[in-house]
């Protein structure tokens, strides 16, 4: 038991969901509360104070849709780097794939790396800048629209549309599952794996056709 | 875990963010709904989808009498809970803004709403006059594999029994008589000998020309969660076009169209040039045979042929064989010769159990007989079938084409049990049927297309289409729509849409939808699905089975239609079990099907068959066998000599392209239901046509512009997709078919398989312009 609390810290991913599975429970009985009720019920309560948050919710908890879209200009721009890079910002020294083409845990930053939809393109400053000013140059009256609101199923129920264009993000799994993933947005069911068997796109922001005939 | 305050209040917005997302509702609102008053619970009543072959199980949430949302069924063994985006939606079918409600007759031109009796009263006044006028054989039924399977019994037991003629057909002669005579050919016995857990069995998946990513995704998913479950899982994605199966299978390998002939037989030389077959297998349970050859497309009107089954030995099948080497089926289908050896080896290696995927890949095919018997050679020889995950697996496009086409033989030459040629066969439907003895006429009339032939030469004068759109699926679709324009035609159309089927009628029933009535349906894998009336219809709508019974009683038989509206679903199916009274086709119960999410044929001793013709699980099998392909006399399959022969129509100097054509996961079959589920619609709004990105740049087209398609039948324009959702080879173009307003149908060729007379609508030859 104290090795699993000190190593705590320091297992990754998935291999942490596995210790913390495997650990032993102690049932330590707390002053004053009978024990072995309630189909030793305890045991639920004490688990889930043991277990790590990122087992439990499948997130860090680092990453939500309103830091998501801090880093934006608008849905569906490519996001600043929230974090220190080399200046020089040469490919060389700089290797945003060693992170972020699979994700994975980073003691540095106490963070898992979110993981990219197209690490095939392997010149990220090309789209993606640091931020290295405290002030604008100038003030702009930049307006943005609204995100897609989540949720928005036809039926009560049935499988969401994709909100957003496929362009540059079609790889939902990279995403929407892992620790890394914005926690409104992460799925539970990434083991299906065939995604457009149940979501299809449904662009948010394209006016919605009815099908009429034309005759 | 200690909580300090900080992270107390960030585990809570975690958790509170998460609850959200995961669970749907409540806490976001839903767009712009209208809601159905007064409703706050949800009742869930199980059936299984409208949509495609595979028969999942949905359980439909029910509100005051309306459909308002759907999820898997978790008891069904089908889906196991999940299903696909047509599913999910398919509730919404139900209520697109044009309904059809009201029926409608054609009076000077012109539609005009009626009553339903008095429609009623006239196709039953019209089919008389028509069969007094012109004869029995000038009135005709054609139905669906959309059919209920009381919808099928009932229309067989009108026109073949009471009637006498043999002119009902089925949309399912399109999309799968080829597995039919392919089942009948090789085993005598119609249907998969597999199931679909073979998935969970399998260590290799082959798809012949199935782009089972988009048309079976259910089952694909299936496959995948089990490759990724379990170590050195290959799928191997053998077809005439790049597509999303392509892109999840270890290797994707393309074929020349019509060639799946030669590499199918190539795959047997090398299973038995290296040793591979299994001799013990082979020797105790299969014989060799030939059959006629350069059997001809079908594309003139009175075609003919009757196949003429000769036996051959071993020796003389290893000859024919020589013809096809790798090296030379390479020549032929353009597959390396090392591709071609892989596959065999996946086939030959004895550690591996094989399961073959197919549907309208080889289904729609000039030689289909041929190309379903050569996949079953291979799993014959190799003596991978019958057993889990060693599986020759015919799927199906339909929600009932096996329960209502197949199982009830809505099909010219066949009846619920048996064909119209044999006595044994007419005398039991007559006996159950209550007819007087040669009731039945032992010579079938028209398969589907000649069918629609001979409406058009006017032999048949009189037609009524239930739950399909040959105005959009019937290929070379200007002659037949020509056909049933002509003066004298009378063409009755019971749907729930117009559709440009409705729009060639002279009287129009309402249906009733899916759910909106009791019904059986039969899957795949030889499992029934009951689903009771869940939603009440709207209007006049009326089930196909009742419509039938109406019309039937205005023409006098009563004795044979005597149900109540009450209970007729159950009094009819437990008369049409009498068919299959035996234990190689023995159906569930009533009681059974009503209880359960589908249960599967033969149903014996209360227990359901996985696998056919294995006595371990088969109870039909002769006792003290190991296998017994009891469909044939001798009990032995049979293994068939089918050379490589081209296709009707390929491409030449002028028509220079292949034009190919099939679905999209978002749609299903014509579109009559998808298109008007807003989701489906807008996802895929329009039909296109893909282009190999080399083509398209030298007819300098980019996406999206205007592309104009012409064929020896007639021509199309629409535009152009490069790099869509597939992408065909160079010299090929595919078009999906389910768009009205692109009816790809006017430039197909109907030519067929001569011996299960399926269209082939995968291959003819166009030539391309910019439009």
């Amino acid at each position: 038991m104290k090795k699993a609390e000190n190593t705590r810290g320091l297992v990754h991913g998935l291999a942490a969901i596995c210790l913390v599975g495997l650990m032993a429970l102690p049932v330590m009985a707390a002053p004053g509360i009978p024990q072995g009720f309630d189909a030793n019920g305890e045991k639920i309560f004490k688990r889930y104070d043991k277990t790590p948050l990122a087992a439990t919710t499948g997130t860090d908890g680092k990453r939500n849709l309103n830091s998501y879209y801090e880093l934006r200009q608008y849905p569906g721009s490519p996001p600043m780097i929230p974090h220190d890079v080399d200046p020089s910002f040469s490919s060389k020294g700089l290797k945003c794939l060693s992170c972020h083409e699979k994700g994975g845990y980073d003691s540095s930053k106490n963070a898992y790396a979110p993981v990219t939809p197209h690490p095939e393109n392997e010149l990220c400053f090309q789209c993606h800048v640091p931020k290295h000013a405290k002030k604008l140059f100038r003030e702009n009256n930049w307006l943005s629209i609204a995100p897609p609101k989540l949720g928005i199923s036809e039926l009560a129920g049935s499988p969401p549309p994709i909100p957003h264009s496929l362009q540059l993000r079609e790889d939902c799994i990279a995403c929407h599952t892992g620790p890394a993933a914005v926690a409104e947005i992460r799925v539970e069911h990434a083991s299906r794996g065939n995604c457009r068997q149940c979501h299809v796109p449904f662009i948010s922001t394209a006016p919605a056709k009815e099908f009429k005939r034309k005759n | 875990m200690k909580l300090n305050r900080r992270s107390f209040i960030k585990s809570a917005a975690v958790s509170s963010a998460v609850a959200t997302a995961g669970s749907i509702f409540p806490g976001i609102s839903f767009a712009d709904w209208k809601r159905v008053k007064g409703a706050y619970g949800i009742t869930w009543k199980k059936a299984p989808c409208r949509f495609c072959g595979t028969g999942c199980g949905v359980l439909v949430g029910v509100t005051n009498n309306r459909a308002v949302a759907v999820k898997g069924d978790p008891n069904c063994s089908v889906n196991k809970g999940l299903c696909c985006v047509k599913g999910y939606h398919s509730v919404q079918a139900l209520y697109g803004r044009d309904r059809l409600k009201k029926a409608q007759i054609r009076k000077n031109g012109k539609m005009v709403e009626v009553p339903i009796a008095e429609a009623l009263d006239v196709i039953a006044a019209k089919l008389k006059e028509t069969v007094k006028k012109h004869g029995k054989d000038s009135v005709a039924m054609y139905g669906s594999g959309q059919w209920t399977i009381p919808d099928g019994y009932v229309a067989s037991k009108l026109f073949k029994g009471c009637l006498g003629t043999n002119n009902v057909e089925a949309n399912a002669r399109l999309c799968m008589a080829s597995a039919v005579t392919g089942f009948m050919t090789s085993f005598g016995i119609d249907e998969p000998m597999g199931c679909y857990e073979d998935i969970e069995h399998a260590d290799v998946f082959i798809t012949w020309g199935n782009n089972m990513a988009e048309m079976h995704p259910v089952l694909f998913s299936r496959m995948l969660a089990s490759r990724k479950r379990k170590k050195d899982v290959t799928i191997i994605d053998l077809a005439t076009r790049t597509t999303r199966t392509s892109q999840a299978a270890d290797r994707s390998i393309l074929f020349k169209p019509n060639t799946d002939l030669a590499v199918a037989n190539a795959i047997c030389y090398e299973i038995i040039r290296n040793g591979w077959m299994d001799k013990d297998f082979v020797k105790k349970h299969t014989t060799f045979h030939k059959g006629k050859t350069n059997i001809g497309y079908g594309t003139e009107d009175h075609f003919k042929f009757k196949d003429k089954p000769e036996n051959m030995s071993f020796a003389e099948y290893k000859n024919f064989l020589e013809d096809y080497t790798p090296e030379k089926a390479e020549r032929i289908s353009g597959v390396s010769a090392r591709d071609i050896k892989y596959m065999a080896s996946l086939y030959g290696d004895p550690t591996k159990k094989v399961t073959s995927f197919w549907c309208m890949g080889m289904n729609q095919h000039v030689r289909g007989t041929w190309i379903n018997n050569l996949v079953y050679n291979i799993h014959l020889l190799t003596g991978k079938i019958s057993t889990p995950g060693n599986s020759p697996f015919s799927l199906t496009g339909q929600p009932s084409a096996c329960g209502t086409v197949r199982e009830v033989g809505t099909l010219t030459h066949k009846l619920p049990y048996g064909v119209v040629m044999k006595e044994k066969a007419r005398k039991k439907a007559e006996k159950i049927w209550d007819l007087p003895a040669g009731s039945i006429d032992p010579k079938p009339t028209y398969h589907t297309v000649e069918m629609f032939r001979a409406l058009d030469r006017g032999d048949i004068r009189f037609m009524w289409i239930q739950v399909t759109n040959p105005m959009i699926t019937m290929p070379n679709l200007n002659r037949y729509r020509n056909g049933a324009l002509k003066d004298d035609r009378f063409i009755v159309v019971s749907d729930v849409y117009p559709t440009p089927t409705t729009d060639v009628a002279d009287v129009i029933l309402p249906a009733s939808m899916w759910i909106e009535q009791e019904g059986m349906y039969g899957n795949s894998e030889r499992r029934t699905q009951h689903f009771d009336e869940i939603v009440p219809g709207p209007g006049d709508t009326m089930s196909d089975t009742w419509q039938i019974i109406e019309v039937a009683r205005r023409l006098g038989f009563k004795k044979q239609f005597p149900w109540s509206q009450k209970n007729y679903i159950g009094k009819i199916w437990e008369e049409y079990r009498r068919f299959h009274d035996n234990p190689k086709h023995n159906m569930a119960p009533y009681e059974v099907l009503k209880a359960r999410s589908g249960v599967q044929w033969p149903f014996v001793n209360g227990k359901e068959t996985r696998w056919r013709f294995n006595s371990k699980y088969d109870p039909a099998c002769k006792k003290g066998s190991d296998f017994d392909f009891y469909g044939k006399k001798d009990g032995k399959a049979w293994i068939w000599a089918r050379p490589y022969e081209p296709a009707a129509e390929s491409p030449d100097q002028e028509y220079n392209f292949w034009l190919n054509t099939g679905r999209v996961i978002e749609h299903w079959h014509s579109g009559s239901m998808t298109r008007r589920i807003p989701i489906l619609h807008n996802a895929v709004p329009e039909s296109y046509v893909e282009l190999n990105p080399e083509d398209a740049a030298n007819l300098g087209v980019v996406n999206g512009e205007l592309v104009k398609i012409i064929s020896r039948r007639g021509s199309i324009t629409m535009k152009a997709s490069i790099n869509g959702r597939g992408v065909p080879p160079k010299g090929m173009v595919f078009v999906p078919f389910f768009d009205e307003d692109y009816k790809i149908n006017e430039v197909t060729l109907d030519a067929f398989c001569p011996i299960s007379k399926q269209p082939d609508y995968k291959k003819c030859a166009v030539r391309l312009e910019k439009a």
